[in-house]
C-alpha cells in the first residue's frame, strides 16, 4: 500500500521505550538472582539450550521462506515434523512412509469385491538403517518437499493476497501433520543420540553436553546463513528479487529459481534441526508447530530478514521458559496463572509492540483479488429457495434418525463458527487463527455461569457469549496496528495462551481434572438439551428440541451476518478490507470498524461455543486449542469465507456435520482421513479457488444458466443482476 | 483570510533527515478552485498527506479549516470535519459497487445510526443518487470499479469524495494523470462546473495545461518550498514556473 498506510504509528517511540524498559527491568532482576545463587542462574540458561536451540533453528527457517517467496510459513514445525518422522521411522525399522494417496481404482474393488491395486503405507528397506543414510534419505525428501511447496504452492500465490499465503500455509501444516498422525500415531517418539550425550560439569551444573552441541550447531548455521545471503551472489540475488522481481529478472537473474533454491535450503533446514533435536527432545506431531509460535516471535524481531536477531530471540526464548519453569518450581506458593505458558503470546505481542507493522513487503506491483463478498439479490426464487432449506434442516433436525440429528447438531454449530470467519476474514480481510479459542470462552462461561453459578439460561448464555466477545475484543486490539500476516501470527499465539492459561488448568475456570461440566439449556423450566426428555424425542441423543433450539440461532445467525453485509456497517468492513487508508480519507472509523467486525466475530464464535457446551455436556480444552482454530478455519475458507453461502457450506463440512456422515454413511468412510483431506483441499482452494465452494458454485450456476439462455436466444445474464451486489 | 476555507500555515513533512514539504503557507478560498503545481518531486503529494492527517508521525505546523485548528486529528475525523480528497492512484474499494463506494463516504457511522440501518432495510441515499446522477454514474451504479475504464473510475474517486454532507474542500492529486488531452480538457471543464456550482477545491497536478486553464488561484512547489503565486495569468509568464519545469538557462529572464 502507499506510503501513508500506517495511520496509528506516532505513538512508537512510547511504545519502543516501554519495550526497553522491560528488557533493563528483567536483566536486572536476573542479574540480582545471580548474585544470590549462581547455579539456579546458570542453570536455565544451560537447560534452556535446548529448546532454544530448536526455537533458533525454526525461526532461521522461517526467515528464509519469507525471503524467498515473502510467506510466513504457518507449515513450518510440521515439514520439521514430517522430516524427523521420516528419520526416526528409518533408524527404527526401516521404514520409510508413502503418505496416504487415494486409490483410484476403489470404486471397482468396492463393487467386485477384490483389490486390484494395493498402495503401500510404508517401503520397507529391511531392517533398521544407519543414521548417515536414513538422514540422507529424510533431507532429500526435505529437499523435494521444499521443490513442490514452492512450484506447487506458493509459487501460484506470488501475487496472491496474504490471506491466500497464510491459509495455504496453513493447509501444508494441517496436511503434513495428519500425515504424521496417519502413518505414525499421535504418540512421542524418541531417538538414539547424534551428538555426544555425557554429562558435564559446567560452572557448578550438571549438564548433557548435547546442548553445546546444539547450540554450536545453531550458531554456525546462523553464520553460514548470514555469510550467504550476504556475500554470495546466490544470496544478493534472492535478496534483491524479494525487493523488485522485474528488475532482478531484467539483470538476468532467474527469480523463480532462486526463490526454489531457498524453499529447498529451508526445508532441508527444518528437517536437519529436527532430526538433531529428536534425540534431545523426543518428537511428538505437533510439537515444533507449538514451539512455532515462538520462532515466530523471534523471526518477526528480526523482522522476517536478519538471522543473527533470529537465532538470538529463539535462544533466548528458550532460557526465559526455562527460567520461568525454575520459578513456577522454587516459588510453588506463586498463584499459579500460567505465565510460562503464555511466554510464546507475551514475546509475540512485544515484537508487535516494538515493531509495528514493520515488516518489509515484496515489491509485488498487482495483487490478486480477495474472495468477493457478494449479497445476493433476494429474489422470490432466492426466498423460495431459502425456505426449503431451513423446512429441510428442521425436518432432519426433529424427525431424521438420532445419528443424523446428531450430525445436523453439529453442522448447525459449525455454521455459526464458520460466519465468525466470515466477519473477521471474508468482510473485514483480517485473519484470526484464535476462533475457536473464542468459542472456548464461550463454552467454558457457560458452564460457570449457567451450572456452577446456577445462573438462569436466559442470563448465563447471554454472560458466557458477552465474555467471548471481551477476550476477542482485547486480543483483536492489536489489529488496530498490525494487519495481516502478522496479525495472524499474534492470534496464532493468543489463541495458544487462552488455551493452556484457560482450558487447561484447574485454576480459571473451576475445572474437574481439567474437564468442564454444562447443564442443557432451559427456559422457565422446559429443558432442552441434547438428551432432555421433552417433546420431539425417540429416546436417543440428541433430541429434536434441542435441534430446534439449535436451529432458530443458526438461522437467525444467518439472517443477521446477510443483513450485516448489506448495512452500512458492513459495507464500511469491506471498505477497510479494500483499502484503510482510502477509508480513513473517507471518513470511515477504520479503528472502531475492526473493533466491530471482531467483536461480531466474537460474538458468533462464542456463541458457536456455547452450543458446543450444551451439545456436548462435558467437555474439555481440546475441543478448543489452536488445532481446532486452525480447522475451523480450513472448513470455513472451504465452504468459502466472504459469503452466508460459504459458511453454510463450510457448515456441512465441519468434523460430524451433515455431510461428513452422510458421505460416511452412504459412500465412504473418511473416518481419520478428513483432518489430512481437508488440510489438502485446502491448499488446493487457497491456491487454485479462493472464493472456496459456495463461490464455485456460484460460477457454475451462472455458467449453466448463460448457456440456457443462449439456447433460447437471449443475451447472456449481467453478472451484477445475478450477483445482485445492490439490492438498495 | 476572512472566507478561507483551507489554510496551512507552516506546514512541514520531514522523513528522517530529508525535508520534504518545507514550511508551506497556502490558502484556498471558498468557491474557488486553487492550483496547486510544480515538477515531480516537489512534495505535492506529501503535502495532501499531511494535510488530510496520513503523516502525522513526520508533519508539523498549522492545519485550519474555516479557522479551526485541526492538525493533529487523525484522518477519518479530518474527513469528518472538511476535507475530502482523492488519490493519484484512486484507491477504490475494489470489492464493492461503485454506489457503496459513496456510501461508505456519504456519512458518518455512528453506532446508532449502524444499528437502526441493521434492523432497517437500508434505503437509498438521495445525496449518493444526486451525484451519480451529477458525474453520470448512475447507470454503472452497481458496477464495481474493476469493470469500469479508467476515466470512470476517476470520476468514481471524485464523487466519493464529493459525496460527503460535510465536505467543504476537495483536495484533487493528479485527478487527470493518464487521461490524454481531450479527456483532460472535458475533465478541466467538469471541475470548473463543479466549483461553479460553489465547491471549493485544491488540483494537485503537474499537468500546466489543465492547471493554467481552471484554476482561480495558484502556488507552486519546487522542492519542497512554495516558490511562486499567483493568477493564471501571472504564472504564465512567470520566469520561476519557466525555470522549475524547463531548467534554470542563463539568460530566459531577461528574454
Amino acid at each position: 500500500m502507499a506510503p501513508v498506510a500506517d495511520i496509528a504509528v506516532h505513538d512508537r517511540p512510547v511504545a519502543e521505550r516501554i519495550a526497553l524498559v522491560c528488557l533493563v527491568v528483567v536483566g536486572v532482576l536476573w542479574a540480582f538472582g545471580a548474585l544470590v545463587d549462581s547455579a539456579v542462574f546458570f542453570q536455565p540458561i544451560l537447560f534452556g539450550l535446548g529448546t532454544g536451540a530448536i526455537i533458533a533453528a525454526i525461526a532461521l527457517g522461517l526467515v528464509v521462506a519469507y525471503r524467498a517467496s515473502g510467506v510466513i510459513n504457518f507449515g513450518h514445525g510440521a515439514i520439521a515434523t514430517y522430516i524427523t518422522y521420516i528419520y526416526v521411522s528409518l533408524t527404527d525399522t526401516g521404514h520409510y512412509p508413502i503418505p496416504p494417496i487415494p486409490n483410484p481404482l476403489a470404486p471397482i474393488e468396492g463393487i467386485f469385491g477384490v483389490e486390484i491395486l494395493d498402495i503401500p503405507t510404508m517401503i520397507g528397506t529391511g531392517g533398521p538403517m544407519a543414521k548417515g543414510w536414513a538422514a540422507a534419505i529424510a533431507l532429500l525428501t526435505a529437499a523435494l518437499l521444499g521443490l513442490l511447496a514452492h512450484y506447487a504452492v506458493f509459487r501460484p500465490l506470488r501475487y496472491a493476497p496474504v490471506l491466500a499465503k497464510v491459509v495455504a500455509s496453513v493447509g501444508v501444516m494441517l496436511f503434513l501433520q495428519a500425515a504424521v498422525v496417519l502413518r505414525f500415531g499421535a504418540r512421542a517418539k524418541s531417538a538414539d543420540p547424534i551428538f555426544p550425550n555425557g554429562p558435564v560439569d559446567f560452572l557448578g551444573v550438571r549438564i548433557n553436553q548435547d546442548r553445546f552441541w546444539l547450540l554450536g550447531t545453531v550458531a554456525l548455521l546462523t553464520l553460514a546463513l548470514w555469510l550467504l545471503f550476504r556475500y554470495t551472489r546466490f544470496g544478493i540475488a534472492t535478496r534483491a528479487s524479494a525487493e523488485n522481481e522485474r528488475f532482478t529478472t531484467l539483470l538476468g537473474f532467474n527469480a523463480d529459481y532462486q526463490a526454489g533454491m531457498s524453499w529447498v535450503l529451508s526445508t532441508v533446514l527444518a528437517g536437519a534441526m529436527g532430526i538433531l533435536v529428536a534425540p534431545v527432545t523426543g518428537v511428538t506431531p505437533n510439537l515444533f508447530t507449538v514451539l512455532l509460535i515462538s520462532s515466530l516471535a523471534a523471526a518477526l524481531l528480526g523482522k522476517m530478514s536478519s538471522f543473527v536477531i533470529a537465532a538470538a530471540t529463539g535462544m533466548a526464548l528458550g532460557i526465559i521458559d526455562q527460567q520461568l519453569f525454575r520459578i513456577e518450581f522454587e516459588f510453588a506458593w506463586l498463584p499459579d496463572i500460567g505465565i510460562r505458558r503464555a511466554l510464546p503470546f507475551v514475546a509475540v505481542a512485544l515484537v508487535m509492540v516494538i515493531r509495528g507493522e514493520a515488516l518489509p513487503s515484496r515489491g509485488a506491483v498487482l495483487l490478486g483479488r480477495l474472495p468477493a463478498a457478494v449479497a445476493p439479490l433476494i429474489t422470490r426464487w432466492r426466498l423460495a429457495a431459502y425456505s426449503l432449506l431451513v423446512t429441510l434442516a428442521f425436518l432432519v433436525s426433529v424427525f431424521a434418525p438420532f445419528q443424523y440429528r446428531g450430525a445436523m447438531v453439529n453442522s448447525m454449530v459449525g455454521v455459526i463458527l464458520a460466519l465468525s470467519f466470515v466477519v473477521v476474514t471474508g468482510y473485514l480481510g483480517q485473519i484470526s487463527l484464535m476462533q475457536m479459542a473464542l468459542a472456548g470462552i464461550g463454552a467454558f462461561a457457560v458452564g460457570s455461569f449457567g451450572t456452577a453459578a446456577g445462573m438462569p439460561m436466559l442470563i448465563a448464555m447471554p454472560l458466557a457469549v458477552a465474555c467471548g466477545v471481551g477476550f476477542g475484543l482485547v486480543v483483536a486490539l492489536p489489529s488496530l496496528r498490525t494487519r495481516g500476516a502478522s496479525l495472524a501470527v499474534i492470534s496464532l499465539a493468543s489463541g495458544l495462551a487462552i488455551e493452556e492459561i484457560f482450558f487447561r488448568r484447574a485454576g480459571w475456570f473451576g475445572l474437574d481434572r481439567t474437564m468442564k461440566h454444562s447443564d442443557p439449556p432451559e427456559i422457565f423450566g422446559i429443558e432442552f438439551g441434547p438428551n432432555s426428555s421433552f417433546i420431539l424425542s425417540d429416546g436417543k441423543i440428541p433430541t429434536g428440541g434441542f435441534g430446534v433450539f439449535v436451529l432458530v440461532l443458526t438461522v437467525s445467525s444467518c439472517v443477521g451476518v446477510m443483513r450485516l453485509r448489506r448495512s452500512r456497517l458492513g459495507e464500511q468492513m469491506l471498505a477497510v478490507r479494500a483499502n484503510e487508508s482510502a477509508a480513513a480519507a473517507a471518513g470511515v472509523n477504520v479503528s472502531a470498524i475492526k473493533l466491530a467486525a471482531f467483536g461480531i466475530g466474537s460474538f458468533f464464535a462464542a456463541l458457536g461455543g456455547v452450543l458446543t457446551a450444551y451439545k456436548l455436556g462435558i467437555y474439555s480444552g481440546a475441543q478448543f486449542g489452536i488445532f481446532a482454530s486452525l480447522g475451523a478455519l480450513a472448513f470455513a475458507y472451504l465452504g468459502g469465507i466472504s459469503t452466508v453461502g460459504g459458511a453454510i457450506t463450510a457448515g456441512t463440512l465441519f468434523t460430524g456435520g451433515i455431510g461428513i456422515v452422510v458421505s460416511n454413511e452412504w459412500f465412504i468412510d473418511m473416518g481419520s482421513y478428513s483432518a489430512y483431506v481437508a488440510g489438502l483441499f485446502l491448499i488446493v482452494t487457497a491456491v487454485y479457488n479462493n472464493e472456496g465452494i459456495d463461490g464455485f458454485q456460484r460460477t457454475q450456476f451462472h455458467t449453466v444458466v448463460n448457456w440456457w439462455r443462449a439456447r433460447r436466444g437471449l443475451g447472456p445474464l449481467d453478472p451484477m443482476a445475478v450477483v445482485g451486489v445492490e439490492e438498495r | 483570510m476572512s472566507d478561507s476555507v483551507l489554510y496551512t500555515e507552516g506546514l512541514t513533512v520531514r522523513f528522517g533527515g530529508l525535508t520534504a514539504v518545507n514550511n508551506v503557507t497556502l490558502d484556498c478560498s471558498r468557491g474557488e478552485l486553487t492550483g496547486l503545481i510544480g515538477p515531480n518531486g516537489a512534495g505535492k503529494t506529501t503535502f495532501v498527506d499531511a494535510v488530510t492527517g496520513f503523516l502525522p508521525g513526520n508533519s508539523s505546523g498549522s492545519v485550519q479549516i474555516e479557522g479551526t485548528e485541526v492538525f493533529g486529528r487523525s484522518a477519518h475525523l479530518l474527513a469528518h470535519a472538511g476535507l475530502s480528497r482523492t488519490w493519484q492512484t484512486l484507491e477504490l474499494f475494489d470489492d464493492i459497487s461503485v454506489r457503496s463506494n459513496l456510501d461508505v463516504a456519504s456519512r458518518v457511522l455512528t453506532v446508532r445510526g449502524a444499528v437502526r440501518d441493521f434492523f432497517r432495510a437500508s434505503e437509498r441515499d438521495d445525496r449518493v443518487e444526486e451525484i451519480l446522477e451529477l458525474l453520470g454514474l448512475a447507470d454503472i451504479a452497481n458496477r464495481q470499479p474493476v469493470e469500469l475504464s479508467q476515466g470512470q473510475r476517476k470520476l468514481v474517486g471524485v464523487g466519493r469524495a464529493l459525496v460527503a454532507s460535510s465536505t467543504k474542500i476537495l483536495l484533487l492529486d493528479e485527478p487527470a494523470a493518464g487521461l490524454d488531452r481531450t479527456e483532460t480538457a472535458w475533465f478541466g471543464e467538469q471541475l470548473r462546473g463543479l466549483v461553479d456550482e460553489g465547491y471549493t477545491m485544491l488540483l494537485i497536478d503537474h499537468d500546466m495545461g489543465l492547471v493554467l486553464n481552471v484554476c482561480d488561484r495558484i502556488h507552486m512547489l519546487v522542492f519542497g518550498e512554495l516558490v511562486t503565486s499567483g493568477t493564471p495569468e501571472e504564472m504564465r509568464g512567470n520566469p520561476d514556473v519557466i525555470a522549475a519545469y524547463l531548467g534554470h538557462s542563463g539568460d530566459s529572464s531577461n528574454g
